[in-house]
């Protein structure tokens, strides 16, 4: 018989006694306490309802007929669903032998008849709250647990306990997984022997080795890992030490498989490389076509020099043809040729050098005269769109590192743009190139033209393939500049001057000189 | 300037081909004056030159076309000897449109540039001695008193002396005394002569 007289979530109190009365007394005493009370009046069923109900405290009586007092608290006790309950013995046997019995049993209390109220009330109050305290403390580790450990084997990195000489105490199933033992065959084996096939007697550089023995943290990738059968992956791993009290208890080893990430890098890189490759052999193709729109003005530019030199030769012929030769003017007409034919021969080696194949990779560049040889090349465009370039280099703009020919490409296009954009406007206002330093890092190159201005939607379109604003552009070029910019580590972008027009900029990287670096530079 | 001083005048940017030119055009014995730039040219033009220009065909700031347009505007007479550059022979082609008397191409030969210029300073001269015959004709038509004038567009016309006595209600010995006036002003003996006179400058008569 029992009898459910509160709350479920509130303390359930079992009271076991034979004698009805006291039962009634007891039970007036705790009733209205905010309790579940339940009542049995032998010794079986008291333990059928401690294990249905598990209270957290027991009034016991010790002197009962059957099963006594004593032998229901060993049972209790001894059955793990009811061990956590608090026993309270009650009894009339005042001396101190029953007590002891009954502490040593496992009971946690001693009440003497006849019961006090008070005493019971403020007993039992105790003694609940402290159940339950505790109970809650179990539950909550429990849960904890139960997190670390689902934690633990949701994670899919290996996880190892090892302990100061490298033995495995514990192996998550990740581990278990990657290495192809199960958990109880690992455990207990040596991590330096299992996976690296060498007990750490011998060497001072396994992986996790200093942080086992020192405390000290690591973390390598690429490291290879043996598996049960002998195969081998390639892995990475964090090492951290546990300590307690500045002591070295071992380390935690998380360590993954990367077999497949390096496959992606690996893909990645070749990926990058083909872009890297395409991105040149585009700005090579660019570079051609720009030489072919530029034919006609270099056969021009070519036809100055050498249309001298034939006029010179004629002159020269004449003077050996005559009586008596002025040797100075003999002398000076030859000089004039020879410096014709350099000429000639630095406007087609521009060409060549502008036209070559491969880009020739990065180098330490003077920016003046790379920008001064710009210059002379768009020489053809500006006498095309009747429209001056000038030059404003600071003497503080230090070297930079970049691939000159793709800068060159870059400069050259941003000044035909700016030469085309004067002239369209019917301005003729000289194109200004200027190169000054931005920071300690970055030299900036700005273009400025005096055309009609960027359109209010510049900034979304004017970088992007295929946009263009002139009648036969491609729209390849500005977004090819960008792409070659972020290529030499320098960004490419525009401004709206003030006093209208457009400015075009490109920012590159200076050149870090250290000593014994060899240094190439464009003469 | 000398008007009897042919001068063959270089217009030409690049420094080196002018300076070449300019020894070159000397040691053929031409008179040579050169010229950076199609404006410095216009500065220094006087329609009292003589000779001929040599120009570059593609300059910065104004180009050999825009210079040619400037002169046409001036009346200038001038020949004109494009230099072109590879590809600009279509430039060329409106170029002679314009009036240019030649063109030819850098890198060109000595001697067939010398040759265009020999034609073009004859040309000028040729040019020359003709503008100078007409400003002569047309010196002498303007001392005609308005009745000879009236005389001699009727002769001109074909009408015989009768015919213009009776028109002009004048003498026929009146108008035989006009006409031996007017030939003798005009410096000729025959009526052929001067028809072609008259005609050669009659577009002017009528301008004025």
């Amino acid at each position: 018989m029992t009898e459910i007289a509160s709350e479920r979530d509130e303390a359930t109190i079992l009271l076991v006694d034979d004698n009805a009365q006291n039962l009634k007394v007891l039970y007036e005493t705790l009733k209205d306490r905010g309790y579940r009370l339940l009542i049995a009046n032998e010794g079986e069923k008291a333990l059928a309802l401690a294990e249905r109900h598990q209270p957290e405290v027991v009034l016991l009586d010790i002197m009962m007929p059957g099963m006594d007092g004593y032998e229901v608290c060993q049972r209790l006790k001894a059955n793990p669903i009811t061990a956590d309950g608090a026993v309270v013995f009650l009894s009339a046997l005042d001396d101190v032998d029953a007590k002891v019995k009954g502490f040593s049993l496992g009971g946690a209390d001693y009440i003497s008849k006849p019961f006090q109220a008070q005493e019971v009330i403020v007993r039992v109050a105790t003694h609940a709250r402290v159940i339950q305290l505790e109970r809650e403390l179990q539950a909550r580790n429990r849960q904890l647990e139960n997190d670390q450990t689902r934690i633990l084997n949701a994670i899919s990195e290996g996880i190892y306990g090892l302990d100061t000489e490298g033995q495995i105490i514990f192996a998550n199933p990740a581990a278990v997984a990657m290495v192809g033992l199960a958990s109880e065959e690992l455990v207990g084996r040596n991590f330096f022997q299992l996976h690296f096939g060498t007990p750490d007697a011998e060497t001072d550089d396994l992986p996790a080795l200093s942080t086992c023995r020192e405390g000290v943290a690591e973390h390598q990738r690429e490291v290879r890992m043996r598996r049960s059968d002998g195969s081998v992956f390639p892995a990475e791993y964090r090492s951290s030490p546990k300590l307690e009290d500045g002591q070295v208890l071992g380390a935690v080893v998380v360590f993954r498989d990367i077999s497949s990430e390096l496959e992606s890098e690996k893909a990645l890189d070749e990926a990058r490389d083909t872009v890297a490759t395409q991105r040149d052999q585009l700005a090579h193709a660019s570079r051609l076509s720009t030489m072919g729109e530029m034919a006609a003005g270099f056969a021009h530019e070519v036809n100055q020099p050498l249309t001298a030199i034939s006029n010179y030769v004629r002159v020269a012929l004449r003077m050996v043809a005559a009586d008596e030769i002025d040797r100075q003017l003999a002398r000076s007409t030859l000089e004039k040729i020879e410096a014709q034919s350099h000429r000639a021969s630095e406007i087609i080696r521009r060409i060549r050098s502008f036209v070559k194949k491969p880009a020739t990779g990065k180098e330490v560049i003077t920016v003046a005269a790379l920008l001064e040889e710009t210059r002379q090349f768009a020489e053809v465009d500006a006498r095309t769109n009747q429209v001056a370039v000038e030059l404003d280099v600071s003497a503080a703009v230090p070297d930079v590192l970049a691939d000159p020919i793709q800068v060159q490409q870059v400069a050259l296009n941003l000044i035909r743009n700016a030469l085309e954009a004067t002239r369209s406007a019917k301005s003729t206002e000289p194109v200004h190139v200027a190169a000054r330093l931005v920071n300690r890092d970055f030299v900036r190159v700005e273009v400025t033209d005096s055309g009609i201005g960027l359109p209010e939607n510049a900034e979304e379109k004017l970088f992007h393939p295929f946009f263009t604003t002139k009648q036969e552009g491609m729209g390849i070029g500005l977004a090819l500049c960008r792409s070659l910019m972020h290529a030499q580590g320098g960004e490419i972008g525009f401004d709206r001057p003030h006093g209208g027009g457009a400015l075009f900029y490109f920012t590159l990287p200076v050149a870090q000189v250290t000593a014994g670096q060899p240094q190439e530079t464009i003469q | 300037m000398n008007e009897t001083t042919e001068t063959v005048f270089v217009v030409e940017d690049d420094e080196a081909v002018r300076d070449s030119l300019e020894l070159l055009l000397k040691s053929s014995d031409k008179g040579v004056m050169t010229y950076p730039s199609a404006n410095v040219f216009l500065e220094d033009y006087s329609d009292d030159m003589a000779g001929c220009i040599v120009l570059d065909i593609r300059m910065p700031g104004m180009d050999g076309m825009e210079l040619q347009r400037r002169l046409n505007e001036k009346n200038s007479i001038l020949p004109i000897i494009f230099v072109t550059g590879h590809g600009d022979v279509p430039m060329a082609v409106d170029a002679m449109k314009q009036g240019a008397v030649d063109f030819i191409q850098k890198p060109y030969r000595e001697e067939d540039l010398l040759k265009k210029i020999e034609e073009a300073l004859e040309q000028d001269r040729e040019q020359r001695k003709t503008l100078g015959q007409k400003q002569e004709i047309t010196r002498r038509i303007g001392m005609l008193t308005p009745r000879e004038t009236e005389i001699m567009d009727r002769m001109i016309a074909g009408q015989a002396n009768k015919v213009i006595a009776i028109e002009l209600d004048i003498s026929q010995r009146t108008v035989e005394i006009h006409r031996s006036r007017v030939m003798h002003k005009m410096g000729t003996h025959s009526l052929a002569h001067l028809v072609r006179m008259v005609m050669s400058v009659k577009d002017r008569i009528d301008a004025s």
